[in-house]
């Protein structure tokens, strides 16, 4: 499994970098970024990032 | 519901919004060997409620249609899951565990799930229609239709209320190059309730600054159906008028049940509706103890927690029917997100119990240039507000929110 982010969805809200801030922070612009793979442990913040988006833009696709 | 000799237990959810789809899906994947029904006021499936004031939408004779394929919400796709969308449920008999629906039908359940959402409150009686205005109000996809096909004609609007559904209209309305008047007339600026009276007028400002006439107080009152017809200062003149002056919960067909509801439909912290132990609810609707102010009940109406409270309320309607185990109390923890005009908004925790509040970084004058601010009770953090036009602070949010959760 990965993390995918719809770029166009995306609106740099920065609620994922709150649940999950292994995998996903706002650069100083304000901007997203993340790693796409992610450890199994961390599956349960991950998950939560992808509820947490206003937008829903993030996805786990395998 | 004809008849059958399926013997597997039959459950009844009402509401096809995201409360009602994540309690679905947590029901399925705890593999319970169950049918559910899906009961939906609207005719569309789920879709993200939040999205419908977030963007623009270029001119289409297909606007429903394309606003609900863009937030349509995925999930429950699975046989085992019913769709009656377009119906509504009229009365329940928890007693004997039947639902009356709007097509004459009955629909007996061994479990049922109360998802039933809220509506927005309206000052308006009836047809909607005033000496004034004719209003409007914004929850559902076909209410989305109808504003931003009128939005589009950048003409005026009135927006009344100063909350996050407010806020988000009127970014939306300028940013298709409408005029927009924003009133409020009980509070001093948007969110005042939860971020205080220093913030609330911060962000008034803003609208200000950024061409949104925002008035309150007597200036707002003499713009509202309170004021007189005979008072020759607000014309008539049936331009978008919009009420975003909070929510009703949708609790009319649960009466007679002997049930608390109050504000919604009181449950516990797993979601279960006392005294009936197949009944349960979610979302928006259901009050539960408070996580973050020990002995208080709470109703939230944001993503997040209909998201968290739907997946509680399918696990333990799995744990009733001997599915896996309910370990988990609601542990939610609040944080929210809007931008308005540019401005991006965070709030988290509960700051609206606090009863002091301390700027950590930053200057309430410039807000677009970042402030963090932390509330308190009793001097212990309880609630964040980070305000940004970029995330000059976002990390020092992030910390602040670390140790907020683990407080």
């Amino acid at each position: 499994m990965k993390i995918v982010v719809d770029r166009v969805k995306c609106q740099n809200h920065g609620q994922c970098a709150i649940s999950a801030p292994t995998n996903f922070e706002l650069d100083a612009d304000g901007k997203l970024q993340y790693q796409e793979a992610f450890d199994e442990e961390n599956i349960s913040d991950i998950e939560d990032a992808v509820d947490a988006c206003p937008l829903q833009a993030i996805q786990l696709k395998s | 519901m004809p008849a059958t000799a399926d013997r597997r237990p039959l459950i009844g959810i009402v509401g096809s919004g995201i409360a009602g789809l994540r309690a679905a899906d947590a029901i399925l994947k705890c593999e319970v060997d169950a049918r559910i029904v899906v009961f939906g006021d609207e005719a569309h499936r789920t879709y993200n409620r939040p999205g419908l004031t977030k963007k623009r939408y270029p001119l289409s004779g297909a606007l429903e249609k394309t606003i609900a394929e863009d937030v349509r919400v995925k999930g429950a796709d699975n046989d085992a899951v019913t769709w009656r969308l377009g119906i509504r449920v009229e009365t329940a008999d928890l007693g004997d565990r039947i639902l009356r629906l709007s097509t004459g039908e009955t629909f007996e359940y061994d479990r049922l799930v109360i998802a039933s959402g809220i509506r927005p409150r309206t000052s308006a009686r009836g047809d909607g229609e005033c000496e004034l205005h004719t209003h409007r109000t914004l929850r559902g996809l076909g209410d989305a239709r109808y504003i931003h096909h009128r939005l589009q004609a950048g003409e005026k609007v009135t927006i009344v209320g100063a909350g996050f559904v407010a806020c988000e209209l009127a970014s939306l309305a300028k940013e298709y190059g409408c005029e927009v008047l924003v009133l409020e007339a009980l509070r001093r600026g948007p969110f005042e309730s939860v971020l205080g009276e220093r913030v609330a007028m911060t962000l008034g400002r803003w609208l200000a600054q950024q061409g949104v006439t925002f008035l309150t107080g007597d200036s707002a009152r003499k713009f509202l159906c309170e004021a007189k017809p005979s008072n020759p200062e607000p014309a008539s003149d049936r331009s978008l008028f919009i009420e975003a002056i909070g929510s009703v919960p949708n609790v009319e067909w649960l009466h007679g049940n002997g049930l608390d509801l109050s504000d919604g439909v009181r449950v516990d912290e797993y979601m279960r509706v006392s005294p009936w132990e197949n009944v349960f609810a979610a979302g928006d609707i259901a009050r539960y103890p408070d996580p973050w102010a020990a002995g208080n009940l709470t109703r939230m109406e944001f993503w997040k927690n209909a998201i968290d409270t739907g997946d509680l309320a399918g696990r333990s309607v799995a744990a009733s029917l001997g599915h896996g185990s309910v370990t988990s109390r609601i542990g939610y923890f609040p944080s929210m997100t809007t931008e308005v005009l540019g401005l991006r908004i965070q709030i988290a925790g509960d700051p609206k119990t606090s009863d002091s509040m301390e700027i950590v970084c930053g200057d309430l004058d410039r807000p677009d240039q970042g402030v963090l601010v932390a509330y308190l009770r009793e001097g212990a953090m309880i609630g964040a507000a980070y305000l940004d036009k970029g995330a000059r602070f976002n990390s020092a949010y992030i910390k602040l929110l670390r140790s907020l959760r683990e407080r």
